[in-house]
């Protein structure tokens, strides 16, 4: 027992939840006997004088006459045993001990009032409760607040079996799945976000779910577990789209037409230099200017010289075009596309070099329309881009020659009698040798190493 | 003027229906001994005598009588404010509120407005008799042209009462009856927010509560309670019921995780059902448990002595709490 007890406010018979101090009737120091008036308290309804209901010596009145208290409140200390000597200071605890005073007068009550058993009064029914309330004791620690009592199915009693392993969830046994993925809704969106499939991932969550951990854990596994899973060593990818229309294109040039492909390869070092020049020039200092625009200007030079090349195949008859539209490949992220530059041969050299950065732009935007990639005549692919050589290009339907423009290499040649480092580079050409012969495939091939040889003496010479 | 007043539930709604009385002369109080007596909770007590009889009426014990002459006032420019006396005597009203309380607006086209307050104690936890511990919220949330709101403090049954009475829509309001004695501060100066809003009652991190009327305070205490297991509940009055207010609701599950609805009207096809298919819809990705309902059970209200094991109490909620954590 607590020596010094703390009496709080009872409720008073009014089901009201505080009251008025109205007057101490004694002070902190007196001595009083059970059952002596202390206090003059007033509710709603009236002032009521309370007992004491210990004996003993005031240490602490806690609050001054005129203040509302609520029900429940501590009022006074009383220490039961004064006798005893010297008391310790009042601690927390003490608080926190209090002992709640019972057996408050109850008048019978109008509604609003007082009903037995810490009810409020009203005119049907036993009334509210004015009482606090309180959680039920619980039998786990507060440490371990998840964890519930698994469901056990009633069993005949046994000897006794094992202590189970505490559960971590309602269903801790790992379930076997059949065929559906269990995973909450977080973890299926985190699996997506990073790229997992949950179909691979064996869960370790309730009901064998797969948790968070999980989906992370398989993340950061090394790509060889990844590989062991069947199923992932071929990737089947549908054939639609620009690849479906490449494929068949490719197919039909390719059987259709006889190809015949042609090498030179050509020191394009004056080019280089002539393109430096060029970009130092007026007006031509925001354009952008590669060495793919060399190859178009050399072969629409060529094609001035050589007509025949720019011309189609058609049975009973060859086309002869005398406009050149003048297609450029360009890999994009939906596959290889060729739009093609309409009338290139009336561009001057600097829309030449316009039109084809807008072309390649709007192609890498996946925006090119339709028309532009129709009609084409002749194409250039510039393999160089992606460091190689040369190749054999197929010819897109319709036209007779394609260029392949190789990657520009520094390499040892002879230059003027001695070998030197110059900028070196590998043309391929493939043509329809329906149309075209080897001679003027040839001479057509030649026409364009000239110019890139030599721009400024092909054009004096050519013009 | 006071700039907070301790007030109980019961005074509260008291004080708010003599304010609008006294604001308005259109506004009416009619129900069942809601004059000479001031009602059987007291609600309005004292009005008769200062705003007179003519608009303070003591009706017949006929609920579908006290709406159809509410719709007829209504429909004169009056705004009545009609008791029901228990949530269990609203049925011979049924008819009267969803057939013309919640059309007549749609049947004339928007000409025609009732402005009529619906006052329902409602719910359990007084050890009453049958018929008077009932929550019927769900059967007019279900109703389309009634708008439905429950008030869990006295500051808001201060000023939802007002608000209420100030709607050109019909209301039903449902009074928490078992607080009506439970005390609060009110700002009598300004409303905190307009009639259809939740409200986050306490904030929280880790699972979120929703509750109305009477199990606001049931889901406080769990929500105090939960402090010793170390976790934190964030508690969300959702205050109207038709039309639901989910934004706060939606903001809270996506920061928690969890959500458990509280409310002691039977689970089945109650407005739990309903705020759980909401939180799933918006939230998916973010639950890592399904919203878990704590309702009465799916039985007749049963005797006064055993109420105490079909409301929801903490430990239910708690339960929940631990059941969401399971997950």
């Amino acid at each position: 027992m607590t020596r010094v007890k703390e009496f709080n406010l009872p409720d008073l018979g009014e089901g009201l939840t505080e009251g008025e101090i109205l007057k101490w009737l004694v002070g902190e120091g007196d001595t009083i006997t059970l059952n002596q008036p202390i206090v003059e308290v007033e509710t709603a309804k009236a002032a009521v004088e309370i007992p004491a209901k210990w004996a003993g010596k005031v240490t602490k009145i806690f609050h001054p006459e005129g203040t509302m208290v609520e029900v429940g409140q501590p009022i006074i200390a009383i220490d039961t045993d004064p006798g005893a000597g010297d008391l310790p200071a009042p601690s927390a605890a003490s608080l926190a001990a209090v002992e709640v005073a019972g057996d408050a007068p109850v008048e019978p009550g109008l509604i609003g009032g007082p009903a037995p058993g810490g009810r409020t009064a009203v005119l049907v029914g036993y009334g509210p409760k004015t009482t606090v309330a309180k959680r039920r004791p619980r039998a786990e620690s507060a440490s371990a607040p998840v964890q519930r009592p698994p469901v056990v199915p009633h069993e005949p009693a046994t000897p006794p079996a094992p202590a189970p392993e505490p559960p971590t969830a309602p269903a801790p046994a790992a379930v076997p799945r059949n065929g559906a993925v269990l995973a909450k809704p977080p973890v299926r969106k985190l699996a997506r976000d990073l790229g997992v499939d949950l179909a691979d991932i064996e869960g370790t969550g309730p009901s064998g779910s797969i948790t968070r951990d999980d989906v992370l854990g398989a993340k950061s596994a090394p790509p060889a577990a990844a590989a062991r899973v069947p199923g992932e060593r071929e990737e089947r990818i549908p054939v639609k789209g620009v690849r479906k229309l490449t494929a068949e294109n490719m197919v039909a040039s390719a059987f259709t037409a006889p190809h015949v492909t042609e090498f030179l390869t050509v020191d394009v070092t004056r080019s280089m230099k002539a393109l430096e020049r060029l970009k130092g020039m007026p007006g031509w200092t925001d354009v952008r200017v590669s060495p793919l625009l060399m190859a178009a200007k050399a072969v629409l030079l060529a094609l001035r010289r050589h007509p025949m090349v720019n011309s189609t195949w058609a049975g009973d008859e060859i086309v002869v075009k005398r406009y050149v539209n003048l297609g450029i490949a360009a890999a994009t992220q939906r596959g290889l596309i060729v739009p093609n530059i309409k009338d290139a041969q009336e561009l001057t050299t600097r829309e030449l070099a316009d039109a084809m950065t807008a072309l390649v732009g709007t192609a890498r935007e996946g925006k090119t329309p339709p028309a532009d990639m129709t009609g084409g005549t002749f194409t250039i692919t510039s393999v160089g881009v992606f460091g190689v050589d040369s190749g054999t290009p197929i010819l897109p339907p319709g036209e007779s020659a394609i260029l392949a423009f190789g990657a520009v290499r520094e390499q040892p040649w002879v230059h003027k009698g001695k070998i030197k480092i110059r900028q070196v580079t590998t043309l391929g050409l493939s043509f329809d040798h329906r149309v075209i012969d080897g001679e003027l495939g040839s001479k057509f091939l030649r026409d364009i190493g000239v110019f890139l040889q030599d721009p400024e003496g092909a054009l004096l010479a050519w013009d | 003027m006071a700039d907070a007043e301790n007030l109980t539930l019961g005074k509260a709604l008291n004080t708010g229906l003599r304010r609008a009385m006294e604001r308005d002369p259109k506004v009416l109080i009619m129900g069942e001994d809601v004059g000479k007596l001031g009602g059987v909770f007291r609600i309005t007590d004292g009005l008769q005598k200062d705003f007179g009889d003519d608009r303070v009426i003591d009706t017949p014990l006929a609920e579908s009588g006290i709406i159809g002459t509410a719709v007829g006032l209504a429909i004169r420019g009056y705004r009545p404010v009609c008791e029901i006396q228990f949530d269990g005597f609203v049925y011979p009203a049924y008819d009267q509120i969803v057939s013309q309380v919640a059309k007549l607006h749609y049947r004339s086209q928007g000409k025609v407005s009732l402005p009529i307050v619906i006052r329902i104690p409602f719910g359990g936890g007084i050890g009453a008799v049958e018929h008077h511990s009932e929550s019927p919220e769900a059967y007019f949330a279900h109703t389309a042209g009634l708008k439905v709101v429950s008030c869990a403090n006295p500051d808001d049954a201060y000023w939802m009462m007002q608000q209420s009475i100030e709607s050109d829509d019909p209301i039903i309001f449902l009074e928490p009856k078992r607080r009506y004695w439970e005390k609060g501060p009110v700002n009598v100066d300004s409303a905190s927010l307009p009639l259809h809003a939740s409200r986050v009652a306490r904030p929280g991190t880790d699972v979120t509560v929703l509750a109305y009327g009477p199990m606001v305070r049931t889901a406080l205490d769990a929500a105090t309670a939960a402090e010793e297991d170390g976790r934190s509940l964030e508690v969300i009055d959702l205050r109207t019921l038709s039309p639901l207010d989910m934004r706060p609701v939606y903001d809270s599950v996506r920061r928690t995780g969890r959500a458990v609805v509280v409310h002691e009207a039977p689970g089945n096809l109650g407005l739990g059902a309903e705020v759980a298919a909401r939180v799933t819809e918006q939230c998916f990705y973010s639950l890592e448990a399904p919203v878990l309902r704590v309702t009465g059970y799916d039985t007749p209200y049963p005797a006064a002595r055993l109420e105490e094991e079909y409301l929801p109490d903490l430990d239910r909620v708690l339960d929940a709490v631990d059941r969401s954590f399971g997950f």
